[in-house]
């Protein structure tokens, strides 16, 4: 990037009178980015005048650059306050994600698995009501307003009557909270029945499940012991999909909600997977890389791969979730959904994973089957594999405000604010991106990491790079299809009311 | 920056004057689960780390290029951490303070306050000022270190 310079010529400057703002070069032009998320493309000649401080006032150039707040006489600094106190505004509340591990046990061996699978027979790993009801406790006194119990595990079907228990116990705690509460559980859906279901349904558990692709993969990839993970899965599906139109819930909104790991053999597969997913009514594919927790070596050989090559399979899945767009089907990607909505407006999707600070601690907290709480659950899964660092407390000792108080939520907090990190502060994507500290730790050694070294921030630059290149050439449909995908729809019918009794 | 390739090991050496000693201990701990980490000081000014692989086999080149990365990170994000500080103090507080909230009732309710307890008041606040502070046998009032320690504790014992 400093070439550019020199390119424009020896005299180049500092363009004065504009806000401070960070440049990169994106498909032949000059991206633009200043510190309210604004963005502006500008040719190479236009960004050597700027450089050569040829900015008159009033010119075209003046003008776009105006127009973006990008000119420091022209900004309207009470409402620059506004704006970024709103994109903040997730620091005036704490975690709204709650993750309960009710087992270890699973019925399912991933290749892929995370340390955190243990054996059928192995009973000590089940949560216990008494631990799942001072979880409940611990996540009723968050500030947040709204708060999601999500059930995981292990597979948490195992540990069905537990789970019954935190849920009906969550429910009549509320009364006293008043809070807006959610329910969500990840499940491969090999053990659901038609009394669980009725359960689920009924108490608007939203229901999230593990599909790899189509079904050569997935059940290569997962294998059910005496069965067929992917025809279960399916089945239940397409049984739990109806009870929502049984119920008249919009289907466009109410539907399984599935999640891709993206090992390297799926890299092969980004149109089959994209219509595997369409298919099953799936809205929203979440194409993210396979993460590095918990993994043993011989599993990383199966699921790790070049970040290079995760971008190119990124690309051609997103080209044909478009194409799909682009002939009436209503499906978006949710990495570029979240990305979308923050380059193309004000708002803050609060995806933990992206944004800054991250939600290590004060946006998430996940309690162990033990009682062991963690500031996320990547800590948890580090955990299980030998290594205590983010654990900052248990349900039988720990406070919430000594939780959300606790030294390493601080170091992780910290760590994980954009103007603290060498690459990011300097980064065109900065407005947008965020740091995942546990992922840092994992892959570096260090909650801080070196971006550019690091894999996600290469999954995050390439993004970012694929999709402002989009915006630049501003094809007036695709950008269209690109905006609706910031549109948010609340699903309405899965909160518990916050009337408080 | 010299460095050193030993069977297994690395010796890195340093000039304070473009490390700052913060970032060579951040730097050098970010090893220790990979390697036996040491510090010395070699000449005045110069340090030297040398980082001793736990594994056998270990790719030392790299060990040293990966170390000497981190120590530049290290020493950048001071620099960086410096000039933002008042942005990040501000950031960290609003997002710690927005997630803990005040103390509520769940807390004071989850106080241990037994029987036993219910009275104490190790810090002598219910004391007045001449029950907490003077000496025994009415000697003048000290109202600091271990005497007013002793005499809190005694009003302890007195309630
Ligand atoms: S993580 Fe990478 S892409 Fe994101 S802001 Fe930091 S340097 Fe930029």
């Amino acid at each position: 990037m400093s070439g550019l310079f020199t390119e424009i010529g020896a005299e180049a400057r500092a363009p004065k009178g504009l806000v401070p703002f960070r440049f990169r070069e994106v498909g032949g032009d000059i991206l633009l980015t200043n510190f309210l998320g604004d963005w502006v493309f500008l040719t190479k000649a236009e960004f050597g005048e700027l450089a050569r401080g040829q900015l008159a006032q009033g010119s075209s150039l003046y003008e776009k650059l105006s127009s973006r707040s990008f000119v420091r006489e022209t900004l309207d600094e009470a409402k620059a306050a506004e704006r970024i106190a709103y994109k903040k505004r997730f620091l005036s509340y704490g975690p709204n994600l709650h993750i309960a591990v009710v087992t270890l046990r699973c019925n399912e061996t991933c290749v892929y698995c995370h340390a955190s699978r243990a054996n059928m027979d192995a009973v000590h790993t089940d949560m216990t009501p008494e631990i799942g009801e001072k979880v409940v406790d611990l996540m009723l006194q968050s500030t947040s307003p709204a708060v999601t119990l999500e059930f995981q595990g292990g597979e948490p079907l195992v540990n069905f009557p537990v789970m019954k228990h935190i849920i009906e116990y969550a429910l009549a705690r509320n009364r006293a909270y008043g809070k807006e509460l959610e329910f969500t559980m990840v499940s491969n859906l090999a053990m659901m029945d038609e009394e669980k279901l009725a359960f689920l349904v009924d108490r608007k558990v939203q229901i999230c499940t593990s599909i790899d692709g189509p079904e050569h993969i997935h059940t290569k990839q997962r294998i059910l012991a005496g069965g067929n993970s992917h025809r279960e899965a399916i089945k239940w599906i397409e049984r739990i999909n109806k009870a929502y139109i049984d119920l008249g819930l919009d289907p466009t909104l109410y539907h399984v909600e599935a999640l891709l790991t993206t090992t390297r053999e799926a890299l092969k597969y980004p149109k089959e997977i994209v219509d595997t997913y369409v298919g099953l009514g799936c809205r929203a594919i979440f194409l993210r890389p396979v993460d590095p927790f918990g993994f043993a070596g011989k599993t990383a050989q199966i699921v790790e791969y070049d970040r290079a090559a995760f971008l190119d399979f990124y690309r051609a899945a997103v080209e044909h979730i478009l194409d799909l767009n682009r002939r009436g089907e209503q499906v978006l990607e949710r990495y570029a959904a979240i990305f979308l909505t923050k380059i193309l407006g004000d708002e803050e999707p609060n995806f933990l994973d992206i944004r800054s600070p991250s939600g290590s601690g004060i946006g998430a907290i996940a309690y162990n089957y033990d009682g062991k709480i963690f500031s996320s659950d990547e800590g948890r899964m580090m955990y299980e594999s030998g290594d205590g660092f983010f654990q900052i407390g248990d349900v039988f000792t720990s406070t919430y405000r000594s939780l959300m108080k606790h030294e390493t939520v601080r170091a992780l907090v910290m760590a994980s604010i954009r103007e603290t990190q060498p690459d990011c502060v300097n980064c065109t994507y900065t407005p947008y991106c965020g740091i995942q500290p546990e992922h840092n730790y994992r892959t570096q050694g260090t909650i801080f990491g070196r971006m550019r070294e690091s894999t996600l921030c290469a999954v995050h630059k390439g993004i970012q790079d694929y999709l402002f290149d989009k915006l630049r050439t501003n094809d007036p449909k695709t950008v269209e299809i690109l905006r609706r995908w910031t549109t948010v729809r609340a699903r309405s019918h899965f909160i518990h009311a916050s009337t408080a009794s | 920056m010299s460095f050193f390739l030993g069977e297994g090991s690395v010796r890195v050496e340093l000039d304070e004057s473009l490390y700052p000693k913060d970032a060579i201990y951040g730097a050098a701990y970010v090893f220790i689960d990979r390697c036996y980490v040491h510090l010395d000081r070699v000449s005045d000014r110069r340090v030297q780390v040398t980082l001793k692989a736990k594994k056998a086999g270990a790719d030392t080149q790299a060990l040293a290029g990966e170390f000497q990365n981190e120590l530049l990170g290290q020493a950048w994000r001071r620099q960086i951490v410096e000039e933002n500080r008042q942005l990040i103090e501000s950031i960290t507080t609003r997002a710690l303070g927005g997630a803990a909230g005040p103390p509520g009732l769940d807390e004071l309710l989850t106080m241990d306050i037994g029987e036993e307890t219910a009275f104490e008041d190790p810090l002598g606040i219910a004391m007045s000022w001449e029950e907490k502070y003077k000496k025994k046998g009415g000697a003048k009032a000290q109202p600091q270190g271990e005497a007013a320690e002793t005499d809190a504790a005694e009003g302890e014992k007195a309630t």
